[in-house]
Order: structure tokens, then sequence, then C-alpha cells
């Protein structure tokens, strides 16, 4: 039966999200500029630029896990984990920089290897293997560290932190984007994306077809914890230092920017569509929207309670629209 | 007679689309009606709209005379509307009975379950069907074919008039249909109103009274006796042409270096599912059938060759080569072999992804460029041919395949493989819920992948296509190998040899 054939083709799809999320971030900066005193003001822009670069990392490191129909609910503690072992490196071992951040994506990606791994081979969904592995992962942490913080760290590392262009831009947000352009030229122009979702949009047929959804999975879940390293990383320039409770206990504070920019962005929870673009600009309107509502000093609780209701509204909205239409065009 | 079911005027469209543009029903109390048409002529959205699945924009509905109007399933289920949908269902672990009386068992929301009460209802059903099953068994142990009984011993238990049937033959052997079809004759003699989808034209001819064709969301015929059509009128009107049936018979395979070594060959081979002692070979150019009844183990054999479960003893053999493949990658990749599957919608095809996707999933792996790269217009360029030779007809190359009608799916599914170019392809299946046009197209192409040298081994529980496409016969029963039969293509012939070989060995 040829349903609501319709003549929209993907990419439009995926365009008119991001052009409904772009209106909703002028929107937001509009009424933000008018109600919330400062918002505007280049100090402002540059601190909320500078968490937007680490929300839209969350975001992704959520995404790509979600593309296969899975989740990662350790990417805070991946992330702090792999943060502290670049400071350990640099602080006690005398690392230069960029070795110990290259060990420390390693760090992250390995990490996420283990829980892609247990994933596959216990054939476990991986809710239950990243919660566990969240807890083991910061309790061995906590263990190791003695939960005391990294300060003794190298100057370069600091001056990262110091950088600043144009007044009203962290470069943090410039280093997110280019991760995302990889991304999304990964899962749209490689075989390696194109086999990752069709792993998630059937794992049955998929493998019927000769992709190894297996390895596919732990791909995912190796790239997930190196993006969570990168955010922790980038996190640690920000503060200065590597604190183990930078994101909260057992990493839970990074779970709902997490699960907030991909779920925005229209990627399907079920596994098969992810779009970067999208979830980069989610992760932009959620940023703001924090930073936003802060400065309005509504309460902590309060921005809680609201970035928890979007995140409800969007699954229901996305729920609604895919019975309502029944139809879309292919990935 | 007076009209159990009439339908007038029926318009319904969907966002972009028209699928039923004024049809009208009537179907006779006491009689087997049958709906036909080609895939997407509107036959299952006159269903859905018969069995308050969807809501007309236009039209009546009038059951017993009386004008209805359904909102939802259970208000069409209240004024005896009973359907058996195309898929089970039926919950897998409860018992017979339990599922044939499943709505009064939740009407009282309180009252503890009276299972005596329930197992004494349940049993007065399958009587009546005879059927002569425990009715405290769990669903799960039964065949597709007894399933199917006991979904229609529960539409007649909701004191059906009338009963819709959504290809009822789909997934059974023409021995469990004849015994499905002697059942329906009785709830006929008894006055129930019998609607039958099918696009099998043999049992439409030798079961149905009256007939309606639709085709284009239109009446290509109104209701009328079938008596009226003989089978060239019947495809006329589906297709809207003269169409030629009889398919250009297979030119027999004949092993022309009949010391060659076989493309697939399995030498006592047993199965970790519990296949045992399986041996057989396909040659280049051959096309080997694979018969049975549901259960047998035939989509089992074929998933255990291309690597999805494991092997246990005995010897598989590609091109004369000793091989263990350990997943379905290597088969495809590294051994040339491909396996369309019966489940289309789950397993044949991604439904949510493109034609594109869907047809080149295959090659990717081959086409990558550096770092892995891969454009569309690559996979385009090599999957386009196919898909244009095979005639996919999607609204573009990046139409989700959920949009397409079952037999655009199964091209697409099929699709794969060719731009795979494997030698050896295992079909599952291929023409089920498919209608006549593309069968026949299917069954063409199937004969050429075989004259191109592609080893083919097809498993399939419609005879007259096992008949019309195999070189050999084999019979499978309770996962071994049971009998050969080498197929002249005299139907008549064969098929009472299959069948009474298929007997002989249930009295073993």
């Amino acid at each position: 039966m040829a349903v609501g054939r319709s003549s929209r083709s993907q990419p439009n799809e995926e365009a008119s999200t991001a052009l409904g999320l772009l209106l909703l971030i002028v929107i937001a900066f509009a009424v933000f500029s008018w109600t919330a005193t400062g918002f505007a003001s280049p100090y402002n822009l540059y601190t909320l630029t500078r968490t937007a670069g680490l929300n839209v990392l969350l975001g992704l490191a959520m995404m790509v896990v979600i593309a296969t129909g899975g989740l990662d609910l350790s990417v805070g503690a991946t992330g702090v984990a792999s943060a502290m072992f670049a400071g350990y490196l640099m602080q006690d071992f005398r690392f230069q920089m960029v070795i110990a951040i290259v060990a420390a994506l390693c760090f992250g990606g390995a990490l996420g290897f283990c829980n892609g791994f247990v994933v596959v081979f216990a054939r476990v969904h991986s809710f239950i293997v990243t919660l566990a592995s969240m807890s083991i992962i910061f309790g061995a942490m906590i263990v190791l560290t003695k939960a005391e913080s990294v300060r003794d760290l190298p100057a370069s590392f600091l001056a990262l932190g110091k950088i600043r262009w144009f007044g009203y831009l962290s470069p943090m947000l410039i280093v997110s984007v280019a991760i995302g352009a990889l991304i999304a030229i990964m899962l749209r122009w490689t075989d390696l994306g194109r086999e990752i979702l069709a792993s998630g949009a059937s794992s049955r047929a998929a493998t019927l077809s000769g992709v190894r959804v297996g390895s596919r999975i732990i791909t995912v879940h190796a790239l997930s914890g190196m993006l969570a390293a990168a955010a922790g990383v980038m996190l640690s320039i920000r503060n200065g230092a590597m604190v183990p409770s930078m994101a909260g206990n057992l990493g839970q504070e990074w779970l709902l920017p997490a699960f907030l920019a991909p779920v925005l962005g229209g990627t399907l929870l079920s596994g098969g569509r992810a779009w970067v673009l999208t979830t980069v600009l989610a992760a932009l309107l959620v940023t703001e929207l924090t930073s936003g509502m802060l400065l309005m000093a509504i309460g902590e609780f309060w921005v809680q309670f609201a970035l928890g209701s979007v995140l409800l509204l969007a699954v229901l909205l996305e729920k609604g629209r895919s019975t309502l239409m029944g139809t879309g065009e292919g990935i | 007679m007076t009209l159990a079911l009439e339908l007038q005027g029926i318009v319904k469209s969907f966002p972009g689309v028209i699928a039923l543009n004024g049809v009208s029903l009537a179907v006779e109390r006491g009689s087997i009606h049958a709906l036909i048409g080609e895939n997407g002529a509107g036959k299952s959205t006159l269903i859905k709209i018969i069995t308050g699945v969807h809501r007309a924009n236009e039209g009546t509905i009038k059951v017993d005379d009386r004008i209805v109007h359904f909102v939802n399933p259970r208000a069409a289920s209240r004024e005896g509307i009973g359907v058996v949908h195309q898929e089970r269902n039926l919950i897998p672990r409860f018992s017979i009975a339990e599922n044939i009386v499943l709505d009064r068992i939740a009407a009282k929301t309180f009252a503890p379950i009276n299972y005596r009460e329930i197992n004494r209802l349940g049993e007065q059903w399958l009587r009546r069907l005879e059927l002569d099953l425990d009715v405290r068994r769990p669903v799960s142990s039964l065949t597709a074919a007894q399933a199917q009984m006991v979904e229609i011993a529960r539409a007649l238990s909701l004191q059906s008039k009338v009963l819709v049937l959504d290809e009822p033959t789909a997934s059974l052997t023409s021995h469990e249909a004849e015994a499905l079809f002697r059942v329906l004759r009785q709830l006929r003699d008894q006055g129930v109103a019998i609607l039958l989808v099918s696009h099998k034209l043999e049992e439409i001819e030798s079961l149905c009274d009256c007939v309606t064709v639709l085709r284009d969301g239109r009446n290509a015929t109104s209701s009328g006796p079938l008596a009226g059509y003989d089978r060239a009128a019947l495809v006329r009107a589906m297709v809207g042409r003269d169409f030629a049936l009889e398919q250009a018979a297979r030119i027999g395979f004949t092993s022309t270096a009949s010391n060659s070594v076989p493309a697939l060959e399995l030498d006592g081979v047993s199965t970790s599912l519990g296949h045992r002692d399986i041996s057989l070979s396909v040659a280049r150019g051959e096309i080997v059938g694979l018969y049975g009844l549901v259960g047998a183990g035939r989509t089992e054999l074929a998933k255990s060759i291309i690597g999805l479960h494991p092997i246990v003893s005995g010897e598989l053999r590609v091109h004369g080569r000793a091989v263990r493949i350990g997943d379905v990658n290597s088969a495809v990749h590294r051994y040339s072999l491909g396996y369309v599957s019966e489940d289309r919608k789950a397993e044949g095809v991604i439904l949510m992804h493109s034609v594109l996707a869907n047809a080149g999933i295959t090659i990717w792996a081959r086409l990558r460029g550096a770092l892995r790269l891969l454009s569309d217009s690559r996979i385009l360029s090599n999957v386009d041919p196919l898909l244009r030779r095979l005639d996919v007809k999607a609204a573009s190359r990046h139409a989700a395949v959920r949009n397409l009608s079952g037999g655009n799916q199964q091209k697409v599914s099929i699709a794969k493989w060719l731009a795979a170019g494997v030698e050896i392809l295992i079909i599952d299946e291929p023409s089920v819920g498919i209608d006549i046009r593309t069968k026949a197209y299917l069954h063409q192409l199937i004969m050429n992948l075989a004259d191109q040298g592609t080893a083919i081994l097809l498993i399939s529980s419609d005879l007259p296509e096992m008949v019309a496409l195999a070189d050999r016969i084999l019979l499978m029963k309770d996962f071994r190998l049971v009998s050969e039969i080498a197929n002249d293509k005299d139907y008549t012939k064969i098929s009472a040899d299959i069948m009474s070989r298929i007997q002989a060995v249930a009295f073993d």
C-alpha cells in the first residue's frame, strides 16, 4: 500500500528540524537579552560558548551510541576518569600536554571498548552494562585518586583555558563543532557510519546483509568513551584542574545534557537515525536556556525541572509526530 | 440471500495519496467471497476499514442492512466482524483456551479467573473446527497452521457473522491449506459470511463463490458470482490488460560437465539447531528446491549455511573447498554467498532506511575509498542499473523502503545480492504476499540468475512455484532430508508424488 508517499527527501527532514532549533535559539536569545541582565554581555557569551563546547561533546558521545539503539550512562564517569588519568600523567610523570591528552582519549576509548565488548558478548542491554560500569569506573577512580584534585599542571595546559576570541567566543565550541563535523562525515560518508546506522535500524537485517553488527556496537561505545574523555579534558582546561567531582557524583550531572542534545536533535532512541547538525544546535539551545535561566536567578532546581520537562516533551513530540505522519523518507 | 456486509462508496485518503476511491463491496451470508487485486490495489486498506482499524473519509458500511460506524476494532468485533490477520496475533506463552477467550478474561476486572470455564469454552470452539488439540497447551508449541486455526476459533468465538481472512494460506503448505478450506466450507454452510484475501487464483477458484476485484483503489469489478469469470478474466481485471499467465517454463538444467565441482555442497552436516546428517549439493546454474512443511527446518538450515548458527559436524564445501563460515560477513564477502530472507520486513530489508541504503549495503565495504570514505553517487552508480532492471517503483532512490509495496520491497531485498554479485544464493519464500505480476517477474529473474551461472537453493511452500522453478526438489522433514525428486515440470504428477512422500514419512 503506497501510504503517504511524500516527495520530501531525507536531508529536508533534518533541515526542517535544524531550522526549528535555530529559530528557538534566536527567540530564546531575544527573550533572554531582554529579561536577563547581562545575558548578551561579551563575558556571558564567552562562558556560554565554553559550556556549549562541553555540551556538544556530551551530546555527540550519547548520540553515537543511541544511533545503534543503545545508550551510555557511563559518559560522566568515563570522562572524569580519563581527565584524571591525563592529570596524573602530567603532574606525577611530567608527560607533555599533547601526549597526556591523547593518552586520555585512548583511555576513554578503552573504557568504552570494554562497555561495548560486554554488551555484545554477554548480550546484555547497554543500559545495565553502562549503569554497572558507571559505578565501577567512578568508584575505582575515587579509590585511586583518594578523591584529590590534580592541580600541578603545565603552564601550557592552563593557558588553554584562557584563550578567548573576539572577546566573546571560546575556542572550545569551535573544537567541538569540528569534532562534530568529523562525526557527521563518518556517519554520512563512510561505510563505517552507514553500517552503524544500519545496525541500529535493524540489527537482524544488517546481520543478514553481512554487517558485523557486534563490532559496530563496540565501535560506537569506544567512540563514545573517547568523546567523553575529550569532554573531561575540556572541563579540566576550563577549571584549571582535574577535580573528581567535576561531573557530580558518578558523573550523573552530565547525563541530562548528554541525552537532551540528541533527543532534541531528532535522533531516534530506537536507533537507525542520527543527525549531527541538529544535535549540535540542540546542545547550543540547551546551554543557552540553562545560562539564561540561571541569570534570571530562578534557581538551580527550577532549571533542572525545566530541562527535564523539555526532555520529556521532546520525546513525546517525536512519538506523536511519527504516529501522526507514519511516513518520512529513508536514511 | 441477504447481505451480511455491504460497503458503498468508500473513500479513504492518506497524506499524499488516495488509497480507496469509491469502493463498494457486498458479501452475502453463507458465502465465501474473494477479494483480489495486485499489491497496492487497496485490499489491505479496505480490510482495515471493515475491521475498524481505519475510518473511511466517505461511504457507508452496513452490517445486516444496518448502517454502522466503527470507531475502533472493538466496535467492529461487537458487530460480529471477526478477522484473522496475515501475521499471528496470539500470545505465545498463553494456552490455546486462554487465547480463544482472551477478551472475556479481561472483561471482569477483579473476579478470579475460572479456568475450568475458559477451557470448556475453548474446547467447544476447537471441536467446532474439528481440531484435536489439548486446550491447555501453550500456543508457542503449535505449528503455524495450528496457530492459524486457533485464531479462526477465536474470531468465531466472538459470534462472528463475517469472518475476514487476510492471506490465510501464505505460510501453509497445500496439505494444511486443504484442511483449512474444509473448515471454511463448513462455516459457510452454517451461514457465516467469509471474506478471503488471496493472491493464489487456484485456491480462489476451488473455494470461493463470489469475487470482488480491486485495481488502483477502485472496483475493477463489482461484487458478483465467481462463476462468471475464468482465470484469464480475473487476471485481466486485476492487471487491467491481458497478461500472460503461463510463465516461460525453465529450460531444464543440464549439468553440462556433470563431473564439475558443485558450487555449494553439504556432506553429513549437523547443526546446533538440530539438523542431522544433511547432504546436498547445488551446481553452478542449478536451482535446487527445498520443500517441506512449516517447521521442517528449512529456514534454519539456510541460516546455518550462511554462518548464523554453528555447524557442529559434517563438512560444508564451497566450490569444492571445505570451509567453516563463522559469520554472515565472511559468507558474503569471502565465499560469495547470499540469503534472501522469508521475513522480508524484519530481515530482508531495513524498513526505515532508503532504497539506496538497502540495495547498497552488501557493497559498501567493497566500494569504499581512502579513509573508508564512500559517497552516495558511488553507490548509486553501482545499484541504479540493477534497480532499473528490476523495475523497482519508489518515489525516489532516497524513499524509505517502508513506503514501498511488498513486491517492490522484495525486489530491493534481492537487489542487494545482485549488487554483491553472489555466486550462491539461498532464496527463502520469495513470493509470499506478492501479486501475480511481480511474482511472475521474480520467477523470471530467478531463472535468469541461474542461467547466468548462479547456484540457487530455493526454499518455498508454494508448490506450483517450486515445480515451475526447481531442477531437483529435496524434501525436508523434522530437520532431516528425507527424499529427492527430479522435477520434470509435470505439476500434477510431481505434486502428487511430493504429497505421498511427505505422508509416507509422516507414518513412519
